[in-house]
């Protein structure tokens, strides 16, 4: 299969099978689709004869992959709820403002330690394991963070094994001493704003009403700045209300953030649900935020945006691309009882309670389910270019929009399409700069 | 005319599983695996810059 596809005035051939990305010229991205061409006979035969020679080389029409999933029993990742409570009320949270749809709560340091001798007895030969502290806001129960870390390198250390943690912070608690501890002990810290104020502060309010911008901008300009070349990412959720998102993205480069994400909106709250009908528009405004991406690269000022990177040459193995993300197979979430969800996004969904972290020991019928579900059970997505790019989708997306792990929600694929063909286009463009 | 742009490199190693989480990449709702880097290749990366 072959996906064949315009970036303004450019034309590109992204080779489903070998994983290729070529750039061509118009009249042969016609002959490629079976179009009228409008080239001479001399032309075409050229052009077809160059064709030939990638199909040759294995570049072109290769055959899809006979890669297998990996099959992994060991758990290498955990992701823990220290807080199931919030000093935010985003009305977007997907996680009902912190509190998952129960009793508000933190985590004791009894479960966080259970957790992680589950996460380190149950990882096998993996030596290297990940955590990462999520909530609601895991800084109102940073006294437990701390201990987690400090326990869990000392235990990982005895058994010959290293953890990376992660945090993801509304910014609002980072002080001295909070800043000091992420950038010290985090692999990488998520922190979460949303873009320009009235973008932001239109959807992610305080406990009392207002808008957060205020509070937590500073803040994270102070994390960031003393951040060095360590991971971060600048986190944002862009709903209905701001289809004009670039500015959102580019806004937070002008604030100095380098390293910044932007994701689609996951709610059923109608004025700020993704539809159907906004796609066009967010289809124009990635390219719109493409462009401009570009134009600062060219321009000696570039940033990172999470879904532009896409490393056809160094990448994930088709192995990894064709197993999906590993939720409820090898990544799970613990909230602050100790049960055990495949992951962050089925949290507090009894039907998918696969466990508790005190038994220790992993439903496995549910286990099996999540272990299974992988590319090549997504038959949607047979027919996808972007298959091996996306792996299936996030199997909590999938199922909170479709009710199956394994049918893709449409308006999520054609946002990941179009994400897929800009990050192509990056690729070209930095290609024809590096020529 | 057709130029190739990227295709994907050699590997001495697939299917070994070291990557990590998808998940925790960055953005916990849409993060894919094409977004993500192999462990192997950039752990090969850097002991070749060094």
């Amino acid at each position: 299969m072959k996906h064949v596809f315009r970036y303004h005035d450019k034309h590109y051939v992204y080779d489903v099978g070998s994983g290729s990305l070529h750039e061509c010229d118009e009249a042969t991205a016609k002959l490629l689709k079976g179009e009228p061409d409008g080239l001479t006979e001399e032309e075409r035969q050229k052009t077809l004869s160059d064709l030939a020679a990638l199909r040759a080389e294995g570049l072109l029409d290769a055959p899809e992959t006979s890669a297998r999933p990996i099959k992994s029993d060991k758990v290498k990742a955990l992701c823990l709820h220290v807080s199931h409570d919030c000093n935010l009320r985003c009305k977007y949270c997907f996680a009902d403002e912190g509190a998952y749809h129960a009793q508000r709560e933190v985590m004791s340091w009894e479960t966080a330690k259970a957790a992680i001798d589950f996460l380190i007895r149950k990882s096998g030969n993996r030596k290297v394991l990940e955590v990462d502290f999520f909530g609601g806001e895991p800084l109102m129960n940073f006294d437990v963070v701390k201990k987690a870390v400090y326990y869990g390198k000392e235990e990982a250390r005895k058994a010959g094994k290293r953890i990376l943690f992660t945090t993801t912070t509304n910014g609002l608690l980072l002080d001295d001493e909070t800043i000091a501890f992420l950038n010290e002990e985090m692999e990488n810290v998520v922190l979460s704003i949303d873009g320009r104020k009235e973008v932001h502060d239109a959807v992610r309010k305080t406990v009392n009403g207002k808008g957060s911008f205020d509070a937590v901008i500073e803040k994270i300009k102070k994390f960031v700045a003393v951040r060095g070349d360590k991971h971060y990412y600048v986190r944002g959720t862009f709903t209905a209300k701001n289809l004009d998102f670039a500015e959102d993205v580019l806004f937070l480069a002008d604030s100095g953030f380098d390293s910044i994400s932007l994701e689609p909106v996951v709610t059923e709250i109608p004025e700020l649900q993704i539809k159907e009908e906004h796609l066009p528009a967010i289809e124009a405004e990635y390219e719109r935020l493409c462009d401009a991406f570009l134009e600062r690269e060219r321009a000696g000022k570039p940033f990172s945006f999470f879904h532009f990177h896409i490393d056809l040459e160094g990448g994930p193995c088709l192995e990894k691309r064709v197993s999906a993300c590993g939720a409820g197979n090898e990544y799970f979430s613990v909230v602050p009882s100790g049960d055990i969800y495949p992951c962050h996004q089925f949290a507090g969904e009894k039907e998918f309670l696969m466990g508790n972290v005190f038994a220790g020991e992993i439903d496995p019928a549910l286990r099996k389910k999540f272990a299974e579900s992988c590319l090549f059970t997504r038959e949607t997505c047979k027919d996808c270019f972007a298959k091996f790019i996306c792996s299936g989708g996030c199997s909590a997306n999938n199922y909170h929009f479709t009710g199956d792990i394994n049918e893709p929600y449409p308006i999520t694929c054609a946002m990941m399409r179009k994400r897929a063909e800009c990050a192509m286009h990056v690729l070209a463009d930095r290609k024809s700069r590096e020529n | 005319m057709i130029k190739t742009i990227a295709k994907p490199s050699e590997r001495k190693t697939t299917g070994c599983g070291e990557c990590r989480s998808t998940c925790q990449s960055a953005c916990k709702t849409s993060c894919t695996v094409g977004n993500q880097s192999c462990e192997r290749v950039t752990k090969e990366q850097k002991i070749e810059r060094k």
